[in-house]
């Protein structure tokens, strides 16, 4: 523990000042910081998911661009599918699916094929506005409402527990369960040390005797599956309705979240929070008419933001060395 | 292996041709739709006894829930009134507003409905050029001073009046005496309608608190009913019991978002905008107490009918705005508010009482 | 992504083993095999073409009268060409934009925030010059191409100077300049305040407006020859050959002495301010104002059509000719069918895939799979 203190020094002293300032302001004004707090979080869950989307394929070397794709078509189909079919269920489960078929298209392409990463996101995008705009239908409504709890016990903890376990989604609490389980299977597991190898220097890790393509096809394929529980939050718990592209370009805001987070899941969850609550703070600025900075403008500001940090930070944060290449077995 | 692949490759096309062929020599069945006896295609249209109505949409769609819908239905209203033939085209790209219309008067369309602010310009531009055909702008200003042509009218909405009611109501109601807007993109018809809200609030209530904020974003700011939920979850966390959304998609999150807080349609309520979404919007039927709307189907029908027996009355035609019913908030709203804010709407109407938004 | 200070390890293996091949490497279009490109093009193209077919017919039309709508109206009907060839020329461009730093192996998709903010700018200045006549439009595209580059080196420099990869930086800076110009039009410079009440710049003077002479509009004219001076460019110059040696082995260009943080810096000033030249075209030539609107998707159709080009910059024009037919027909096509314009959005994704998909090269050309890739970029070099 005090080992892994110090060599993160850095980051706790910026977790424990970020803290203890969320509870000052939160003791100052408990309403307006907690309605802040838990807006933060509203707009960080499907970044989140989808930045562990990014991060488990960059950390396998596999560039995905994608995500607003498969966030989009997982929205369409989660909302459908359970107009359809009258069950949240089904809903839950085909927006999933349909994370985990486009994950699986871009995986086996990249990494199969070894087609073009970036293309092939691209391609995955485009598709995925051409489908749900082309088969939209209007009308449609949900079966119910998504179930919301409260965490007994967890939900009393003043700040933390009222934002993250008090009336808080399924997807909401598997995306906190997401962001710890990756991070330490990441860094503390087999699969994360493999992972890691595979997109660092792919050819060493073939020679460990990993199997790397099959590797990469499965983290990436199974990655899209949070892409989908993205979507499915996007259509089914945030809203309650399916628009043409409602995804609203998260996918891409979820790789600057990404490169933010340094490829750590940890962190990128930090600064989906960061962001999510700048925008908070910045139509709060603009509800209560202290000063009005052009709503357009702010909502620039993670774009801005991350070519900063790219730009100042750029020799600290850094992509997996071999991310973007397809892999060849040699003499094969 | 080389030969099974070519063969496959025979079977997919020959299907696919099979698809093509058997599609029949001309795709008819059209967005055309028409009633009962009238004319059933466009090819007669210039003949002067079969009345074409045709309808062109800003680069939104005519499923959008909001004005394009509207319209359409409205049309189409008037279409099945007239014994007219109806068929529209969604514009993707605003730099085809010129030629989508031209479908319609190069077929010698007797109306066409064009949607939307955003085409002012090219409706003004599209009547010049074709005076046989009458152009009917929805949420359209022609400036008389520029425009000269006698063929072409815009509807034009009292926002104002529409979002003055509507505050006016949750100004009086309020409980917490905070009330709250989701809005789309700071443009002039948003504006109107915010601004309307909050003076009306301030008239009922002067001691209400009114939270307004536009999306931050240009391209989704209508389109983004993620954003629009939070905001009002945010709003409602902070005490607000009213929600005005108005914002396209934006707003219809926010009216979602405030139906599964819980007290909805008891302690908080939402407000819609446009056209009455208790109908376009259902999900959010559990606090819709009513909607800030312009009339945009009624005018539609009304003025096309109005094109059809002659001239328009000039180059602006005034829809009204009020408020859409209460529906199953009818019982639940105190009868003195009910009063206060049919005089309220009435007087607006009449003149008597003005909003005093200006932009 | 940010930052290999180290040449990756893992371009060696790449080696094709069968002798008769060349090594593909981490290059970029195997330019020897561009016959079979063009017939993994031409198969592209009818199985899109076949696809989309299925797509119409399942919508209850005859696909054969859908296809012949949309072509009838994109050439045949009185002006139809006119109109497509004005949505042709922007294509070509941010075709181009995307082309030549494809060339240099980088991949420019912030062909449309380059296209908007150029367009934003070279709106507001025309605007301001309204006085100057024919002057205002020689400025207005002076300052797109100025305005585009500048926002494209933004890209190459972070990449040069940081080694931050191009993807990520014009993601981030097309989000940057759509923020931008809505907020010039709404609150910030250049918001005009007009009757219509539309988020737009000024009206520029009518003397300014490109002309259409003899049905061919002049921008459509300047974007050919500027494809057709880029394909020279690219195969003739010293330029160009730098470009591809760049594009296929960095290393090697670095041992020949050529400097490639400066071939990487011109390729994406070039491709800016073509993408910025664009959009000032669309100002002057299309809407003779700005607003938002005039993007479109024209910047990523830019992808599909460097793609469809196989990174030729001359065969962008046949390229943009074709998404410019469709794009010009689908209102054509909802007119007398019914069916919603974004079918033409399905058909262009369909190409876009079979067209990128290395396999389908692969599958005609079985033994020659690697040659036929479909691209790879030499991302993370």
């Amino acid at each position: 523990m005090a080992a892994w203190i110090q060599r993160n020094k850095f980051s706790v002293i910026l977790g424990v000042v970020v803290l203890v300032l969320a509870y000052i302001y939160y003791f100052s004004d408990k309403t307006t910081a907690l309605s802040m707090y838990r807006y933060a979080w509203t707009y960080a869950v499907p970044l989140v998911l989808c930045a562990l989307v990014g991060v488990i394929g960059e950390r396998s070397g596999v560039v995905n661009i994608g995500i607003e794709g498969q966030l989009l078509v997982s929205a369409f189909a989660g909302f459908f599918g359970a107009a359809y079919s009258g069950s949240l269920i089904v809903g839950i489960l085909s927006g999933v699916g349909c994370g985990l078929i486009l994950g699986g298209f871009l995986a086996w392409t990249t990494v199969k094929w070894r087609m073009d990463q970036i293309i092939a996101g691209v391609v995955l995008n485009i598709v995925a506005t051409g489908i749900t705009s082309f088969y939209y239908k209007p009308g449609q409504l949900l079966p119910a409402l998504m179930p919301h709890w409260s965490i007994p016990g967890l939900s009393s903890i003043p700040l933390i527990g009222e934002v993250f376990f008090k009336g808080t989604g399924v997807i909401a609490l598997i995306a906190i369960i997401a962001v710890f389980g990756i991070h330490f299977g990441l860094f503390k597991t087999t699969w994360g040390l493999r992972t890691r190898a595979i997109g660092e220097y792919p050819s060493a890790a073939d020679t460990a005797g990993i199997n790397v393509i099959t590797m990469r096809l499965v983290n990436v394929t199974l990655a899209g599956a949070l892409a989908g529980l993205a979507g499915v939050f996007l259509s089914m718990d945030s809203t309650s309705s399916f628009e043409r592209g409602m995804s609203a370009g998260r996918g891409f805001l979820a790789l600057a979240i990404m490169i933010f987070g340094a490829w750590r899941p940890l962190r990128a969850a930090a600064a989906a929070l960061f962001f999510g609550f700048v925008t908070a703070a910045a139509s709060q600025l603009q509800a209560d008419q202290v000063i009005n900075v052009p709503p357009q403008l702010v909502g620039t500001l993670p774009y801005v933001l991350t070519l900063v940090v790219l730009a100042v930070a750029a020799g600290r944060v850094r992509a997996p060395g071999a991310v973007g290449q397809p892999f060849v077995k040699e003499g094969k | 292996m080389k030969a099974k692949r070519y063969l496959v490759a025979g079977a997919a096309t020959a299907l696919a041709l099979g698809l093509t062929a058997c599609g029949g020599s001309t795709g008819s069945t059209g967005s055309g739709s028409s009633a009962s006896g009238a004319a059933s295609d466009d090819s007669n249209c210039a003949d002067a006894a079969v009345f074409c109505i045709g309808l062109v949409t800003d680069t939104g769609k005519v499923d959008d829930k909001s004005f394009n819908q509207a319209s359409h239905e409205g049309a189409k209203a008037a279409a099945a009134a007239d014994g007219g033939f109806y068929k529209y085209v969604e514009t993707q790209d605003a730099k085809d507003y010129a030629a989508n219309m031209a479908q319609f008067t190069n077929k010698k369309y007797d109306v066409v409905v064009t949607v939307g602010f955003l085409m002012t310009d090219a409706t003004a531009e599209a009547a010049a050029g074709s005076p046989d055909t009458k152009f009917i702008g929805v949420d359209q200003f022609f400036d008389p001073a520029t425009v000269t042509a006698k063929n072409l009218t815009g509807i034009q909405y009292p926002e104002d009046q529409a979002g003055y009611g509507a505050g006016y109501l949750a100004g009086l109601m309020t409980k917490t005496n905070k009330i709250g807007q989701v809005l789309g993109l700071e443009i002039p018809p948003v504006q109107k309608f915010a601004k309307g809200y909050e003076a009306g609030a301030k008239a009922a209530n002067p001691a209400v608190q009114v939270t307004t904020v536009y999306h931050p974003a240009g391209d989704n700011a209508f389109n983004d009913p993620t954003w629009g939920a939070a905001e009002a979850k945010k709003q409602l966390d902070q005490g607000a019991d009213f929600i005005f959304g108005a914002g396209g998609n934006t707003g219809n999150g926010a009216l979602q978002e405030v139906a599964k807080a819980t007290g909805a349609g008891d302690t908080v309520f939402c407000i819609g905008v446009d056209t009455d979404q208790w109908d376009t919007v259902p999900a959010a039927q559990k606090c819709l107490i009513t909607s800030a709307t312009k009339e945009l189907s009624k005018s539609v029908t009304d003025t096309i009918a109005v094109a059809n027996k002659g001239d328009f009355e000039g180059l602006t035609t005034m829809g009204s705005a009020g408020l859409a019913p209460f529906h199953d908030f009818d019982s639940k709203i105190p009868a003195d508010v009910k009063t206060k804010v049919e005089k309220v709407v009435s007087d607006l109407k009449s003149g008597a009482l003005e909003t005093g938004v200006t932009l | 992504m940010s930052v290999t200070p180290e040449p990756p390890p893992t371009t060696a293996p790449t080696k094709a083993p069968n002798p008769p091949e060349e090594p593909s490497g981490a290059g970029l279009f195997s330019l020897i095999l561009r016959r079979q490109s063009i017939v993994v093009i031409l198969v592209a193209l009818l199985g899109s073409a076949l696809i989309g077919a299925a797509l119409i017919r399942y919508q209850g039309v005859s696909p054969w009268y859908a296809y012949q709508t949309i072509f009838k109206e994109a050439l045949l009907v009185d002006g139809g060409l006119t109109r497509t060839l004005l949505k042709t020329a922007p294509l070509i461009l941010t075709g181009l934009a995307v082309v030549i730093p494809l060339r240099v192996g980088l991949f420019n998709i912030g062909g449309q925030g380059q296209f908007v903010i150029s367009a934003a700018v070279a709106g507001v200045t025309a605007y301001a010059a309204r006085g100057a006549g024919f002057g205002a439009l020689i400025i207005g595209l002076l300052v797109g191409v100025l305005v585009g580059a500048m926002w494209a080196s933004i890209a190459a420099l972070l990449k040069t100077w940081r080694g931050v990869h191009e993807v990520i930086t014009t993601i981030m800076l097309n989000n940057i300049a759509a923020g931008i110009i809505w907020w010039m039009v709404t609150t910030g410079p250049g918001a005009f305040k007009n009757t219509s009440q539309i988020p737009m710049t000024g009206p520029i003077d009518k003397a300014a407006w490109m002309p259409t002479i003899a049905g061919i509009p002049l921008g459509f004219v300047i974007a050919a020859a500027l494809a057709i001076l880029c394909g020279w460019m690219l195969s003739r110059t010293t330029m160009g050959f730098r470009f591809d040696t760049v594009g296929k082995n960095k290393f090697a260009a670095g041992y020949a002495g050529i400097p490639i943080n400066r071939v990487i810096l011109l390729s994406m000033v070039l491709a800016g301010g073509l993408a910025g030249l664009a959009g000032a075209m669309e100002v002057h030539g299309v809407m003779h104002h700005f607003e938002p609107a005039i993007g479109g998707t024209l910047g990523f159709d830019g992808i599909t059509i460097a793609l469809l080009a196989r990174s030729n910059p001359i065969w962008t024009i046949p390229a943009a000719f074709l998404v410019g037919i469709l794009r010009t027909g689908a209102a054509g096509l909802q007119f007398a069918t019914g069916i919603a314009p974004e079918i033409v959005d399905l058909i262009l994704a369909i190409t876009l895939l079979l067209v990128s998909i290395p396999v389908l090269g692969r599958w005609i050309f079985r033994s020659r799979a690697d040659k036929v890739q479909a691209a790879a970029t030499s991302w993370g070099n």
